[in-house]
């Protein structure tokens, strides 16, 4: 869930048409026509992304006179089908997979079975990745390829790829460095009873 | 008694509010008193900074470590990016380590003839904090105009590593040469657990959002920091890799400057020291049994400052987050992944915040970092409107003040953490250098436990803590 409060406002005296915003917007909200930077307030989650990365810093937040609500409700969709999603993707569907918008992974799951087959959807309809915008582009990658959905790279910076996770890390990597103090295999066990559900951590020590 | 330590000033930045809204620091009060480390551990290091002779003592040790560099394939044509983080201007005021990167600049211009040097400065989650500190520090100047803040959504390069491909910011790597300038403040030891501490920038402030996603989401409590070693062992980043210089920081300060072509041996030394320099005063912080912290210094929450320390560790300081055989952290993006709606951790026997933080006010300290789970487990008052409208504003932070209260002034504040936190002993992050501010009464907690827990440290934990990162403890004798 996100309440979104705020709106990108392009200053088109500052804007030189650079096109930066544009290749950082995570829900593809901002365009460069004619030469100037325009907002679409509809899809605008005030993430402050074009503003933090703007070279003539020609755009400010101001505060939306009626803030949106944007939030897919995990139970408007079959809870077994966003339990295997998340699975899949070994996450547990409660896990907070946005720390700034506190965004679960079923919610996301829930999202992706409704339709939404790329990040910028997924950001635009849960508004996951438009708090800090860093830490979560992998849990969104892992849910759609779960889903089995290889999703477009848009024109932009706004993500790259899917990254290794520690189930991919070989076994003669992890027995290379296991001895300077990475606890590969315990961190496994931990995720997995994460993933699993309510259990003992003991095991993982 | 000993007077406070002065606190650090506030700092004009776009993340906090502007520093005449802050108008009483929490080491005014009468009952505040200050501890010297020296004070607390005799065997805190001498430091180079701060001292006498200012700044000049980052220079000199800088240009004697640097003596001992080999630059030789650095040729006059060619170009070579200083690469930074922001971490380090948060230090002792930012002066020290402005002062290394200058005086690296000045060194590589000297020995190797060429002039085309650039200074690339990482960020954290706020993407023009180093912009911020490149005007104050008058570094775009001094670097010729090439200075520049990148940020981790800027543009990308790929990196082959032996685990997959991973993604760096194109702008840090788009020299011929790199030069890793860093410290060895020791801040996130819940994330990266003081395993390869001096490797992480390469995970993390050079890196684009795939590789911090995979840092803090893909790997493991334990296992994070290995994204930075991944890719800093890839061909293409050894190719360019020239030397790294540290300042090498204690709770206390500088103690001194290091600097190696190989970055994993300066890497060894420097996880003994700061096992060594910090796991005293961690272990330390961990006895207090009850306590209100005060927030009071220029950075986002977690990361203000007490005694070297930084509140997010103190926030777990139930645990000792240097030992390797505890799974989780009580706080670390993993943990707070872990709880579930109910509030509940998802999995048993995940520990738990600090229960010795009664209350936590909220003098003075930025947004820019996810917060909310401080708020939601510490009882939290902010001071005044401005900083809770400023929270309210910050992308990362939408939920921080649903969990605070706001006082108008921090009298107010203080009034009602006393009366409600039930406990006189107070606890101050404003980043006093050399000490912490503390009520009387904490301090005289502090000064009992010290030596008790100096003897531990020496005698079994930082032995077990070498041991766990593949070092011989035999390296203290
Ligand atoms: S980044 Fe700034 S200057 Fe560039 S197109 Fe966008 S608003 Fe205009
Ligand atoms: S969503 Fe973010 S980057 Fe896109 S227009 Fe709005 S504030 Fe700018």
């Amino acid at each position: 869930m996100r309440l979104v409060t705020l709106l990108a406002e392009v200053d088109t005296e500052k804007c030189t048409g650079c096109r930066t915003c544009q290749k950082v917007c995570p829900t593809l909200a901002i365009k460069v026509e004619n030469r100037k930077a325009v907002v679409d307030s509809e899809k605008c989650r005030g993430c402050n992304n074009c503003e933090q990365r703007c070279p003539v810093y020609a755009i400010k937040m101001v505060k939306r006179v009626n803030p949106v609500r944007v939030y897919v409700d995990p139970s408007t969709v079959d809870r077994s089908e966003v339990e295997a999603l998340c699975k899949k993707a070994r996450f547990n569907p409660e896990q907070i997979i946005c720390y700034c918008t506190e965004t679960r992974a079923e919610e996301v799951a829930a999202a992706i079975l409704k339709g939404a087959d790329t990040p910028e959807k997924l950001s635009l309809e849960t508004g996951i990745r438009t708090g800090c915008k860093v830490e979560c582009i992998q849990p969104i990658l892992r849910l759609l390829e779960a889903a089995g959905i290889t999703p477009e790279r848009p024109d932009g910076y706004q993500w790259y790829g899917r990254t290794p996770t520690v189930w991919d890390i070989p076994e003669e990597i992890k027995e290379k460095y296991s001895h300077r103090g990475f606890y590969f295999d315990q961190d496994i066990k931990v995720l997995n009873k994460v993933a699993e559900g309510k259990k003992s951590l003991e095991e993982a020590r | 008694m000993r007077k406070p330590i002065t606190p650090m000033k506030p700092r004009v930045s776009q993340y906090g509010v502007d520093p005449k809204y802050v108008t009483k620091r929490m080491a005014d009060y009468e009952n505040i008193t200050s501890l010297m480390l020296k004070d607390l551990f005799p065997d805190t290091p001498d430091v180079i900074f701060p001292s006498d002779k200012g700044v000049e003592a980052i220079r000199e040790a800088a240009e004697k470590a640097l003596e001992n560099v080999d630059m030789s394939m650095i040729k006059p044509e060619h170009s070579v990016n200083i690469c930074a983080s922001h971490h380090g201007f948060t230090l002792l005021g930012g002066e020290p380590y402005a002062e290394l990167l200058k005086t690296v600049r000045d060194v590589i211009a000297r020995r190797t003839g060429t002039e085309n040097i650039r200074l690339r400065a990482g960020v954290g989650l706020r993407f023009r904090e180093t912009e911020e500190y490149i005007k104050s520090f008058g570094l775009d100047k001094y670097f010729n105009g090439k200075a520049k803040g990148v940020a981790p959504v800027d543009e990308g390069i790929a990196i082959e590593t032996e685990i997959g491909t991973l993604y760096g910011i194109k702008a840090i790597y788009d020299a011929d040469w790199i030069v890793h300038v860093h410290n060895s403040d020791v801040r996130e030891v819940h994330f990266h657990r003081q395993v390869d501490r001096a490797v992480k920038p390469f995970g993390m402030s050079y890196a684009r959002i795939e590789t911090r996603s995979t840092y803090h989401q893909n790997l493991g409590p334990r296992g994070a920091n290995f994204t930075a070693r991944a890719i800093f062992n890839s061909d293409f980043v050894q190719k360019k890799f020239a030397f790294t210089v540290f300042l090498n920081m204690s709770p206390a300060g500088v103690v001194s400057v290091d600097a190696d072509n190989n970055l994993y041996a300066l890497n060894d030394r420097l996880t003994v020291d700061g096992c060594k320099y910090y796991g005293k005063i961690m272990t330390l912080l961990g006895e207090i049994d009850e306590c209100i912290v005060g927030l009071d210094f220029p950075c986002p929450v977690p990361y203000v400052f007490a005694a070297g320390v930084i509140y997010a560790n103190f926030t777990g300081a139930n645990v000792d987050l240097f030992d390797l055989d505890g799974p989780l952290p009580p706080y670390t993006w993993y943990t707070e992944a872990f709880y579930g709606k109910d509030g509940k951790p998802l999995i048993d026997n995940v520990p738990p915040v600090n229960p010795a933080i009664k209350m936590v006010v909220h003098n003075y300290a930025w947004g820019g970092y996810p917060s909310a789970f401080f708020s939601n487990h510490c009882p939290t008052i902010v001071v005044g409107r401005e900083q809770a409208d400023l929270l309210n504003r910050d992308p990362q932070n939408l939920q921080y003040m649903e969990h605070a209260v706001i006082a108008d002034n921090l009298d107010a504040a203080m009034e009602f953490a006393y009366r409600v936190a039930k406990t006189d002993k107070v606890i101050i992050f404003d980043g006093a250098v050399g000490g912490i501010n503390v009520s009387t009464s904490l301090a005289k907690l502090l000064l009992e436990k010290a030596p008790i827990v100096s003897k531990r440290v020496d005698e079994e934990l930082l032995p077990k803590w070498l041991k766990q990162r593949g070092i011989n403890p035999d390296i203290l004798k």
